[in-house]
């Protein structure tokens, strides 16, 4: 069967009859959040990986490439956003060949959530898209069913309802990119503080009409500090009972030893035609 | 006609009778039955082939119909715009081309190929049936192998 397989899904639902319980749904949580500034478009994420009551990874990346002034950041199931960013990534290239112009954000936002929707949630997607085409600087939310909102400023994921409160609170129209860094950085810190789903690291990327940066841990509150005690043992706390000490000149006692003639320069040397 | 966007919801209505009676009640023997299923099957009719799906999961049917409901949605469209001859024209160039177009089974064969990709306007789509293929551990003909079978060289 190309594609999804579903061929477990009747022993399991058999497997259920019988009184074997249903395996838990595990619990992810993230942070990301987006902003439109005066020329561009800025999106945020953390960098914790959840699996359940689990930290799975503690800087992972959530901001997924799309196109070059397209950006991705994603919550929900980290293999479900990892390939669909990838798969949407494919095909638009593919329609950008097709076209022969840049792709717009909106034909991103669109096939995202045309194939969302044909899966009926069940690849958990929770996507912001970002990114700069002709027409200006868009920011989309796409939700795993396939709803989307077009708005200035959105968070998404178990931490949005703090970061929104940041949004909600500092936010104003026509920032510059600086305020918007700021901003959206302060919003995914409210995350990682105030979420349990969420933490680590801040990963931000600016996206303009010239160019995209993107800043990798740009903010590192929870750096590991060094212990206040220190519990390796000093060298020598270990007695040395007795020692022996071989000569080069007797080892031929032990091992048989070739002297090895310095055929590396040799074998090195290229044959040149005359 | 209707001009459905999505497959219609296929719950099964009706069970199919199986033949003996399992070996364990509710745990699915396959080798008495292959895969598909013992019971609770999606009846299909033949005006609408829908495939042999191989769960009684709602988005397996959804799936298999996707494309199809799609391929009705748009040649209804066309009827109702230019007339029954427009998605006949279509449903012939499909044939014509499909026909003769072969592609090897070490080139990863079997897929519709460009030509039908092109005349269905899914020339620039890529989707996961196109990346996870289903058969990676299966043991792939070599090109001769299936050059003479097609022939019928292999006497």
């Amino acid at each position: 069967m190309p594609g999804f397989d579903f061929s477990n899904h009747n022993r399991n639902a058999a497997l259920h009859a019988q009184g074997v319980p249903l395996p838990k749904a595990t619990s992810t949580g993230t942070t990301i959040v987006g902003c439109i500034y005066d020329g561009g478009v800025v999106i945020a994420a953390d960098t914790r990986a959840t699996s359940g009551p689990i930290v799975a990874d503690k800087n992972c990346e959530k901001l997924h490439y799309i196109s070059p002034h397209i950006w991705c950041a994603g919550a929900g199931t980290a293999a479900d956003t990892e390939f669909t960013t990838a798969l949407i990534s494919s095909n638009l290239e593919l329609h950008a060949l097709s076209t022969g112009r840049k792709p717009r954000v909106v034909t991103v936002m669109t096939m995202l959530k045309q194939h969302l929707f044909r899966y009926q949630g069940h690849i958990g997607a929770y996507l912001v898209v970002a990114g700069c085409d002709p027409t200006g600087s868009h920011l989309f939310t796409v939700h795993a069913h396939g709803s989307t909102d077009k708005l200035p400023y959105v968070t998404m994921g178990s931490g949005s309802l703090a970061a929104m409160s940041v949004f909600e609170t500092q936010w104003k129209s026509g920032m510059s990119r600086d305020e918007a860094v700021k901003l959206t950085s302060d919003a995914i810190l409210a995350g990682i503080f105030n979420d349990l789903g969420s933490g680590s690291n801040v990963d931000v990327c600016v996206i303009t009409q010239d160019k995209t940066t993107l800043m990798r841990n740009y903010i590192t509150p929870n750096t590991r500090e060094h212990k206040q005690r220190n519990y390796r043992f000093p060298r020598g706390t270990t007695a040395v009972l007795n020692q022996k000490i071989i000569t080069r000149a007797e080892i031929s006692k032990y091992v048989t030893v070739h002297e090895v003639e310095d055929v590396a320069a040799a074998a090195e040397k290229m044959d040149v035609d005359q | 006609m209707a001009l459905r966007i999505t497959p219609s919801t296929a719950t099964a209505s009706t069970t199919a009778s199986t033949l003996g009676a399992p070996s364990a009640p509710g745990i699915h023997d396959t080798l008495r039955s292959n895969l598909s299923l013992t019971s609770s099957s999606v009846p299909s009719s033949s005006s609408s082939p829908t495939p042999a799906t191989t769960s009684t999961h709602p988005l397996e049917t959804r799936l298999a119909k996707w494309r199809a409901t799609q391929d009705a949605l748009k040649m209804e469209g066309l009827r109702r715009t230019f007339g029954m001859a427009e998605p006949i024209r279509r449903g012939m160039e499909l044939k014509i081309a499909g026909a003769g177009e072969w592609r090897p089974l070490c080139l990863g064969g079997g897929s519709a190929g460009v030509h039908g990709d092109v005349l269905a306007g899914r020339d620039c789509e890529i989707g996961w049936e196109d990346v996870f293929t289903g058969d990676e551990t299966r043991e792939v003909p070599d090109f001769h192998t299936e050059m003479e079978a097609r022939f019928r060289m292999n006497w």
